[in-house]
């Protein structure tokens, strides 16, 4: 099923000329309105006009989300004030948020390409979605909730947190698609567990999860635990919010809407364009924003672009799912280490619950990781020398998959920090 | 045969009295511990005067838990009585994978627990049935003394 097939699924040819076009368009348009791209574009001494080709962003400057903080809060925006339907933001770790304002035509725009991105996950009309993305400042909340009203889905806007009311709607109003996080969803089959509610019983048949990386085997428990369906989504505000890319029903990666944004890896060091199946961080210029542009935003995501066509009939590139987050990335004596890698290897060991801190000391000058790990009772021995043997496994996995040693301590069960929204996955103690 | 309730705990301070209170609050007599340590955790052995009612209560409080099945030997106490229990076992090529006492209240005997591979459990059994002076208790037997 496709919510536009004509775009969807247009022949790639096609696509690249309407990239070209737009992207021209919008180039001219940020050198014209932005001091900033336009600064930056007569630092390198390039011209709207030089760009003749799709091969010719590799030549364009990048945007970063200092750039938007630099110039918060409006000042990357092309439009004036009254143009502007709707302002987001997203919290930074430290000081300003980074703000984005929409046009009424961004708004639309957004609204289509999540109907299309439900759609793809098997949503339509006759669905009832329990939309748990927090609404707010926050894209993922109203996000969804624009493209579910498009779609003509019924749309549940009882937002984040508050378990047992989320539990209570879903058996009460029949909701049919779940979307919040991905450790969100995972809490919520922990809590349904507890009440003794069998998922079966729910009228639940997908979810679509998003907003922070996750492995394919939280897909699998969330599936299983679920019993349901669980698609990726991605997304970020500085781009539009939900809905950049999303999984197909064949669920081997995230189908990037191209008629509206141009995605392309680069190496995070050297900043160099990589050709397509290589990883490194996902790149997005969107093409058609009329609000805020962004030229080469650098997401800090960790991807590879897939290039073969999608059994699904769609000819938008996909993404794989993300590896992490170059932020994320913790650099131990030298050896990049991405948490998500540090999940799989937990998982392949055995039924050992995918609950895990990675913290990080310095002793002396050497880095240190130790991985706390909540033991399940299906792991649980009553000999010592069991459950050695079982941290030694994940030892010598971890050394042999990361290429870094790390002292593994089986935890008890709950006993790491929960939290209802993002993951607390990652201590570093050190201090630099 | 005897059900011992073991526990996973972190070595941390509080974890053991925190498993302690937990049968306690719920009025469920400890008959035998006994604490196994590595570097950064801990395995406790219990006797439970209760054993299914105790391991609901602890499972309630999210302890990972499991029954082990183990023997109960009762041996004169006299300077003799143990090495003749681990000989007879020796003699048989069984492996003790631990061992420790249960303090009796009603006798002068000492109370063994041990544990064997679970393949060689029936074999412990015969060894020891055939050697004067152990008495193999089963578990009614065991809570009485
Ligand atoms: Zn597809």
């Amino acid at each position: 099923m496709y919510w536009n097939k004509s775009y969807e699924c247009m022949p790639r040819e096609n696509l690249q000329e309407l990239q070209l076009e737009r992207l021209k368009r919008m180039v001219n348009r940020i050198y014209h309105d932005v001091p900033f791209y336009r600064n930056k574009f007569q630092e390198i001494g390039l011209m709207p006009e030089d760009v003749k080709s799709l091969d010719d962003l590799k030549k364009l400057p990048f945007t970063t989300k200092v750039d938007l903080r630099d110039n918060y809060p409006y000042g990357l925006f092309t439009v004036p004030m009254e143009q502007i339907v709707r302002i987001h933001a997203s919290s930074g770790t430290t000081g300003k948020p980074t703000v984005v304002g929409y046009t009424r035509n961004d708004i639309s725009m957004w609204s289509e390409l999540m109907a299309r991105s439900l759609v793809a996950a098997g949503a339509g009309p006759h669905s009832v979605i329990q939309n748990a993305y927090g609404y707010g400042l926050f894209t993922g909340g109203l996000g969804v909730h624009y493209g579910a009203e498009r779609l003509g889905a019924s749309i549940i806007p009882i937002s984040g947190g508050n378990t047992a009311k989320q539990i209570m709607i879903m058996q009460d109003f029949g909701s049919t698609i779940l979307t919040c996080t991905p450790s969100y969803a995972i809490y919520l089959a922990e809590v349904l567990a507890e009440s003794g509610i069998d998922p079966a019983s729910l009228k639940i048949r997908a979810g679509i999860f998003g907003a922070e990386p996750w492995s394919e085997n939280i897909r699998k428990e969330i599936e299983k635990k679920l019993k349901i369906k669980a698609f990726d989504i991605y997304g970020l505000s500085e781009i539009m919010g939900p809905g950049v890319a999303i999984e197909c029903e064949a669920q081997d990666g995230l189908h990037v809407w191209e008629d509206h944004f141009i995605p392309e890896i680069i190496d995070p060091v050297t900043l160099e364009v990589l050709p397509y199946g290589e990883q490194g961080e996902l790149v997005i210029t969107t093409i058609t924003k009329e609000g805020i542009p962004i030229l080469r935003y650098r997401t800090r995501d960790i991807t590879t672009i897939k290039p073969e066509p999608c059994a699904c009939g769609r000819t938008h590139l996909r993404i794989s799912r993300l590896q992490g987050r170059s932020d994320d990335m913790l650099i131990i004596r030298g050896v990049n280490v991405f948490p998500t890698q540090i999940e799989s290897v937990l998982l392949e060991i055995g039924e050992v619950e995918p609950h895990y801190q990675l913290v990080v000391r310095r002793d002396g000058s050497l880095d240190t990781l130790e991985i706390k790990v909540e033991l399940s009772e299906a792991l649980f021995s009553d000999r010592i020398s069991n459950l050695e043997n079982l941290e030694k496994r994940i030892r010598d996995r971890i050394q042999s998959i990361i290429g870094v040693s790390a002292k593994v301590s089986l935890v008890e069960p709950k006993s790491l920090p929960r939290s209802e929204g993002k993951s607390q996955r990652v201590v570093d103690l050190r201090k630099i | 045969m005897i059900r011992q309730v073991s526990i996973f705990i972190e070595n941390q301070e509080g974890r053991l009295n925190n498993v302690l209170k937990i049968l306690a609050e719920n009025k469920i007599n400890i008959r035998s511990l006994n604490i196994a340590d590595a570097t950064d955790f801990g395995i406790v052995r219990l006797i439970l005067q209760e054993t299914e009612k105790g391991i609901e209560v602890l499972k309630k409080n999210d302890i990972i838990t499991t029954v082990t099945p183990v023997l109960a030997a009762e041996v004169a106490d006299d300077p003799g009585g143990l090495s003749r229990l681990v000989d007879a076992l020796t003699q048989a090529k069984i492996n003790i994978i631990y061992a420790y006492s249960f303090l009796p209240k009603k006798t002068d005997n000492a109370i063994i627990i041990i544990r064997v591979e679970d393949e060689v459990q029936q074999k412990a059994i015969e060894t020891l049935e055939k050697v004067a002076q152990i008495n193999l208790l089963d578990r009614e037997t065991l809570l009485l003394k």
